[in-house]
């Protein structure tokens, strides 16, 4: 039985309160009544710190807060000391690329296809001299060239760095084959979950890789919150990366010591609403069922392709098989700027698209869209109808030229 | 191209709402730019031109497509009509400032006499006019009004009833003020000069405001039917057509353009001007006050 999206639709208090067609899920999702509720409750009936004071809303705060890790962790098969609270995926991201051991082997491998997020950190460290960035090939319709692989990743890589679902094609990375190459030369993986965990079911055990970050936002949840999901022995290998209140057993001028993984780098006092937020809409999503989600995303993904395919002179990037996707397509109208095309659906019919090149200016270059691409992100609210009102004012749109 | 103009425009609204100086701040980025031959990459002006063919289009899609591609030639006669108009207002200002008109010495009808307060309207040094009441009575009001006026009419209820309650102890002067930018106006004001003649001026001067429409609409042939219904000699016709009381409304307007007269109706009580559709309540207040202590 797959998920009712007019239904969900009226969990959203935006689209209630207002006409919007919202397209632009990849960049940040709608949050439900019950994650808004959520992160009121907290604000409202028990805002204190948690695990510093004993009084009784710390108590409360500390139950929401380490419950929260619990419930997160099992949402994605994970233990709750391997989840650790960031404020996004890029400083998950920045955090394990930071804080990685290069002194024995200095290659990072990544791809063109990164966010920006997981790229410039491998720079940053290449700049600095600690790392050496190399890249997986990768075909212009953003698949990989899988024969290729075994010699890239090698006995000098010490980490992989890659997407689990790009944000410029909605496409999958082939996870267990870079997974199963890295761990057989010995090198980490860590994958940007970004766009994979809010559209799909990963299970951190069943995917092996070392390290998992994700976003709050980009999965019902708040701004602000996100994780890094890290295999516990993974974790104590890494260096320390923010440093301050709650990371240490003891200080002595002289000497230092660090706590365990997660604690060692939850440094100050935590997001507790965004992170009860963030359990509050793993709740959202689990009820519904991530298989569900994913398989309304495969359908919705056909019908986005249909709809743009079917207008004189689109282009859409990546893959032509929706079967590949989750419900993310980026396109351009012939004769028509990006920008242009995302302002006048807005005005024409309030729907919300991005344009540009989606913070992965190398990927958005290698898969031809170098000046700018519109995308359209669609989620579990989003319903069949306002795919065809979205189809109606691109054709409107087209006829511009 | 259309930035130039939007700088104008939000500089401007800048000066009373902080709400539009960020927007200003990119129009100004864009302008600077353009200036020194880059391109314009701040997005303002695919965000003006989004939503000026969205909006077109909505009217009409085949309209937002030529539009579309020829916008930058439209953006062009945009800002040369934008700048052109900004100087030709500016110029205006000036004149207003010097001359008290913005078409300079020459006068005319100026948009800006809107702007004059009423403390700088003269009264008018004649009783020359449309009179009714004791020419004798310690209390005058003198109206300037225009028969194809809205206002005029609107406040014509409250004249009248101030002539009924008055009667001889007010001198009432009405004084035909045809303002150019009403039709027939003029014709208008011919027409009740003549009933005036035959002696059925407050029945003819009732008809053309009930009538006003059918004036603005039809002219002539309403004012003729006018007189026909209230059985007007033949003197009428001749007098309409030979425009007999022209000399008189024109010299009743220079009045009212020497008394600085920026919207009918205005009232004169023994002096002192109220102006507008509402003025006949103060007008009565006023004369309340002057007959109580007289």
């Amino acid at each position: 039985m797959g998920l009712d999206a007019e239904k969900i639709s009226k969990d959203f208090p935006v689209l209630r309160s207002q006409k919007t067609v919202y397209f632009d899920s990849a960049c940040t999702t709608l949050k439900p009544r019950a994650v808004i509720e959520a992160e009121r409750q907290y604000y409202e009936e028990y805002t204190s710190c948690a695990g510093r004071s004993a009084h009784h809303l710390a108590k409360k705060t500390s139950e929401m807060f380490e419950g929260a890790r619990e419930r997160i962790a099992r949402f994605v098969n994970a233990t709750s000391g391997s989840v650790i609270f960031t404020k996004n995926t890029t400083e998950a991201l920045n955090l394990v690329i930071r804080s990685f051991e290069y002194s024995k082997r200095k290659k990072i491998v990544s791809t063109v296809l990164e966010h920006h997020s997981a790229l410039l950190p491998i720079m940053e460290q290449q700049r600095r001299g600690a790392a050496k960035m190399e890249l997986l090939p990768t075909n212009k319709d953003g698949t990989f060239n899988e024969s290729s692989m075994s010699s890239t990743i090698d006995k000098s890589t010490a980490l992989v760095v890659v997407h689990h679902t790009t944000n410029t094609t909605g496409m999958r990375a082939p996870l267990e084959k870079i997974v199963k190459i890295a761990h057989d030369n010995g090198a980490a993986v860590l994958v940007d979950g970004a766009q994979g965990v809010p559209h799909s079911r990963v299970d951190f055990r069943k995917l092996g890789a070392d390290f998992l970050a994700f976003s709050g936002h980009k999965m019902c949840g708040p701004t602000g919150i996100g994780c890094l999901i890290g295999k516990e022995d993974a974790l104590e290998k890494l260096d320390t990366f923010i440093v301050g209140g709650e990371t240490i057993e003891t200080v002595k001028l002289d000497a230092v010591t660090w706590k365990k993984a997660p604690k060692k780098f939850e440094a100050g006092i935590q997001n507790y609403a965004g992170a009860i937020g963030l359990d509050a809409a793993c709740d959202y999503l689990g009820k519904i069922g991530m298989q569900n989600v994913e398989e309304h995303e495969k359908r919705m993904a056909k019908k986005l392709m249909d709809a743009i395919t079917s207008i004189p002179g689109s282009t859409i990037y990546g893959a032509s098989s929706p079967e590949k996707r989750c419900a993310l397509v980026s396109f351009n109208l012939k004769g028509v700027p990006a920008h242009q095309v995302a302002l006048m659906a807005d005005s024409l019919s309030g729907i919300a698209l991005r344009s540009g090149v989606f913070c992965a200016e190398p990927a958005a270059e290698s898969m031809g869209f170098g000046k700018g691409a519109v995308r359209a992100s669609l989620y579990l609210y989003n319903t069949e109808k306002e795919v065809e009102t979205f189809r109606e004012t691109l054709e409107k749109i087209a006829k511009l030229v | 191209m259309l930035c130039f103009v939007a700088l104008a425009v939000l500089a401007f609204l800048s000066l009373f709402s902080a709400k539009y100086r960020p927007l200003a701040a990119r129009a100004f980025d864009c302008v600077a730019k353009k200036a020194t031959l880059r391109p314009c990459d701040t997005g303002l002006d695919d965000e003006i031109r989004a939503a000026s063919i969205a909006g077109i289009m909505k009217l009409h899609a085949p309209s937002a497509a030529f539009v579309n591609r020829h916008f930058e030639a439209f953006s062009i006669a945009m800002t040369i009509i934008f700048f052109a108009s900004l100087f030709f207002a500016a110029q205006g200002v000036y004149n207003f400032a010097l001359y008290g008109n913005c078409n300079g010495p020459e006068g005319g009808f100026c948009i800006y006499n809107g702007l004059q307060n009423k403390a700088f309207l003269k009264a008018p040094g004649s009783l020359d006019g449309i009179t009714c009441g004791n020419a004798s009575a310690s209390v005058v009001v003198i109206e300037f009004g225009c028969y194809s006026c809205p206002y005029t009419k609107a406040a014509e209820a409250q004249v009248r009833n101030l002539h009924a309650k008055y009667g001889d102890r007010v001198y009432f002067v009405f004084k035909p003020f045809p303002i150019p930018s009403h039709p027939y106006s003029m014709e208008a004001a011919l027409a009740a000069s003549c009933a005036n003649e035959q002696g059925k001026y407050w029945e003819y001067r009732t008809a053309l405001f009930e009538n006003q429409k059918g004036v603005e609409e039809r002219g002539d042939l309403a004012i003729f039917e006018i007189a026909r219904n209230l059985n007007m000699s033949t003197g009428f016709d001749a007098c309409y057509a030979g425009k007999k009381f022209e000399a008189f409304i024109q010299q009743t307007q220079r009045e009212g353009q020497d008394c600085g007269i920026y919207g009918t109706p205005t009232f004169f009580v023994n002096g002192k001007p109220f102006v507008g559709v509402n003025a006949g309540n103060e007008t009565e207040a006023e004369i309340e006050r002057l007959l109580g202590s007289a």
